[in-house]
């Protein structure tokens, strides 16, 4: 056996070794990247929580008012307050306004 | 046959094109003050008809002219108001005008009217249309139509509400009728609100 012979085999065996270690490695990295995905289905619940959001009650929302400064969407807006700032006395109550006796509503601020 | 690449990109832009022509059309809309459903009717300040009267606000900063179909009707001490009123007590038209009272905005108007129809004397109120930025003679208000059913009786009144700023005062004009005869009505309510001269 000649010393060029044993140096050839010694490389040979050499780059087996090294090929062999990178597809460990190859194969480690893959199973390492896979872990987001698979791991995904476990976040929707957190990820998605409930939203909660005032809810209107039908008939009572109006279209979204016209505001022309914001540049984001504005809300819409809810025609029900939740309670009078002052309400003036129906039934000729308050300042016996025809709007205090079912008739139109005038102007006045609700003062 | 090999479609060149441009060409079969084309389908694609022409998708990006539409979605982006969807959402300015959306933003314009948006900004321009439009309330979706109905458009806010054209207002054109002019001068009231020969032979209408006028009214003019306590405190002098504002003149209601009305039909002379209408007759001047009690109010708050500070405001003026003129009514159709049929014989058995029925409003048919109604104008009215105040002085700003409380926090109404020109920004925000249409939010802060129909809050205060349901917070005042409405079982129920809807926005129809809403306006900023309109010319009235002597100054700029902003304005919605809407509709409201009353707590009292249940009646079922449309309204123009407008809050007109002029150079040194602000004040509220509504012009209302019976939902049922808005469509006949309106003309010479809007009529009666182009015609609001503020100071």
């Amino acid at each position: 056996m000649s010393l060029t012979f044993i140096r050839s085999a010694a490389g040979a065996a050499l780059l087996a070794v090294m090929a062999a270690g990178c597809g460990t490695a190859v194969t480690a990295e893959h199973a390492g990247a896979k872990p987001p995905a698979a791991a995904q289905p476990h976040h929707p619940a957190a990820a998605h929580a409930p939203v909660t959001m005032p809810a209107s009650p039908p008939g009572t929302t109006a279209p979204a008012t016209t505001a022309p400064a914001p540049a984001t969407a504005p809300a819409p807006v809810t025609t029900a307050p939740a309670s009078p700032a002052n309400p003036i006395p129906q039934g000729n109550g308050g300042d016996h306004d025809p709007d205090n006796n079912g008739g139109p509503s005038d102007g006045d601020g609700n003062l | 046959m090999t479609a060149h690449p441009w060409l079969r990109g084309r389908p694609a832009l022409a998708v990006l094109a539409s979605v982006a022509a969807v959402a300015v059309a959306a933003a314009t809309f948006t900004l321009s003050g439009g309330s979706p459903g109905r458009a806010f009717p054209a207002l054109v300040p002019a001068a009231a008809p020969a032979g209408w009267p006028h009214l003019t606000l306590p405190n002098g900063t504002a003149v209601l002219s009305y039909p002379p179909s209408l007759r001047p009707t009690a109010g708050d001490s500070d405001a003026v108001s003129a009514a159709q009123v049929s014989p058995r007590g029925a409003f048919q038209l109604y104008l009215n005008a105040t002085p700003r009272q409380g926090d109404e905005q020109l920004r925000g108007w249409a939010a802060f009217r129909l809050r205060l129809l349901t917070a005042d004397d409405a079982a129920s109120a809807r926005e129809l249309a809403a306006a900023q930025g309109v010319t009235f003679r002597g100054g700029t208000g902003s304005c919605v139509i809407d509709t409201y059913v009353t707590r009292i009786g249940a009646h079922h009144y449309q309204e123009i509400a407008c809050l007109v700023q002029g150079r040194a005062s602000a004040s509220v004009i509504v012009a209302a009728a019976p939902a049922a005869t808005w469509a006949q009505a309106s003309p010479l309510l809007l009529r009666a609100v182009a015609a609001y001269q503020v100071r």
